[in-house]
């Protein structure tokens, strides 16, 4: 009689041995009624079992099992993620893109050129004007520097332009849009013929850009510079020779002891 | 449908069963079978193709169903009070009271010893292939089984006649 392991025994009734494996174990259960007997009940078991569960199998699944809607629900899951990183990629190349314009003046204007832009909205909607051209006068000009010079957080000087034949009407406190939070001072100036030429001055830190612009507006031209202190963007009538003898006057009044700037051409 | 998907697919019959044997409730045996298909799904990159599909499925099928089980014993086991006989009523059908008996016995069985037996009764799982989707060895799966069926004798009785104790 062959020994016969109860793991083999359990082997033979789940239909788990090879061919060859069940006829040694048929054989011995021949002999032994007891392990026979064990067997079959095991085999009742199992059938037990099958008959409890298996009509599981045969139910009609539910839609939510259904595998090719969860694959598709999976696809449009993995297309919203792609679609994210995409946005992610998008707005993070168009800040790149901005910042990158902002620097080099792309579609967007400069800040120097900004500036020269509110230089010659504000000298236009102000040399327009008789009575209120001016804020503070220029007869006040010591009370006009200091009140600009704090508002503006540097050392302006008025300049005086008699020379170039130009009274000093006066000067107001701006905002200066293209900074943000800016401040601009516009100081006013007033020919015999009544032609009238403004200054427009900001602080420079953090403007950059060039020092030394020049802007034709068709009747009015705009001469812009800055220096370590300030930006000053002159507008007026005059032609450019006229407007640029006034730049070298008016530069070196208003900040007195920094470097001239640099004229092209 | 490619043919991951049709290979996946010819399994969940056979999933839903396993789990609801588990399980022996619809709606958790089917969110478990959800999870499973879920993941197998997102997961079909990490999955090598030559490998059986169905092992693989019930491999987290059962992973899924342990820890299911381990968040349900923190907040205590949760027994359908229609599920549990009535002591002492008769039955009309002697073998509908043992089918009734074996279903109970087997959810009395440590959770480790169901899923072994059910792979390997219900679904007809070959012992290596069970073992290899438990991650159990071998012997382990054997004593499993073993112990299974031990306790399933001594609670119904013998089945194979289950007129004796209900039959005066």
């Amino acid at each position: 009689m062959t020994q016969m392991t109860r793991d083999m025994l359990m082997a033979y009734a789940d239909g788990q041995l090879t061919v060859a494996e069940r006829a040694e174990v048929e054989a011995y259960l021949g002999s032994n009624p007891e392990a026979a007997a064990d067997v079959a009940l095991q085999q009742r078991q199992n059938d037990a079992i099958r008959t409890l569960f298996a009509p599981v199998g045969a139910e009609p699944v539910p839609d939510r099992l259904r595998v090719e809607r969860l694959a598709a629900a999976h696809k449009r899951g993995q297309w919203r993620m792609v679609q994210q990183a995409a946005m992610i990629v998008a707005v993070l190349g168009i800040g790149i893109v901005v910042g990158w314009m902002l620097r080099e003046g792309g579609d967007r204007p400069a800040l120097h050129d900004q500036l020269i832009a509110d230089a010659v909205s504000a000298h236009t909607v102000y040399v327009a004007e008789n009575r209120h051209a001016v804020e503070v006068g220029g007869d006040d000009a010591a009370h006009l520097s200091t009140w600009l010079s704090n508002r503006l957080a540097t050392t302006l000087a008025m300049p005086d332009l008699k020379v170039q034949g130009l009274s000093f009407l006066g000067g107001r406190l701006l905002p200066a849009p293209a900074i943000p939070g800016g401040r601009a001072a516009q100081l006013m100036y007033e020919d015999a013929a009544g032609k009238r030429l403004t200054l427009y001055i900001t602080p420079s830190s953090g403007v950059g850009g060039p020092s030394y612009e020049e802007v034709d507006f068709g009747t009015d031209t705009a001469l812009y510079w800055s220096n370590a202190l300030i930006t000053c963007t002159i507008v007026g009538e005059g032609s450019a020779a006229t407007m640029e003898a006034i730049a070298a006057a008016v530069f070196s009044q208003l900040t007195p002891g920094t470097a001239a700037p640099i004229y092209r051409g | 449908m490619d043919q991951f998907l049709d290979q996946v697919e010819a399994c969940v019959p056979a999933l839903r069963r396993y789990a609801r044997a588990l399980t022996r409730n619809v709606d958790l045996a089917d969110d478990l079978v959800q999870d499973c298909l879920e993941r197998a799904i997102s997961r079909r990159g990490l999955f090598r193709p030559s490998g059986p599909v169905r092992a693989w499925l019930f491999t987290i099928l059962v992973n899924l169903y342990r820890n299911s089980r381990r968040s349900t014993h923190r907040r205590g086991e949760h027994v359908d009070i229609a599920l549990v006989p009535e002591v002492g009523t008769p039955a009309p059908q002697p073998g509908h009271v043992a089918l009734a008996e074996l279903a109970r016995a087997i959810e009395t069985l440590p959770g480790e010893q169901r899923e072994a037996l059910l792979l390997v009764t219900l679904e007809g799982v070959h012992y290596q292939e069970a073992a290899d989707i438990l991650k159990i060895p071998m012997g382990t799966l054997m004593s499993r089984l073993g112990r299974a069926r031990a306790t399933l004798r001594t609670l119904t009785g013998t089945p194979a006649e289950p007129h004796l104790r209900t039959v005066k």
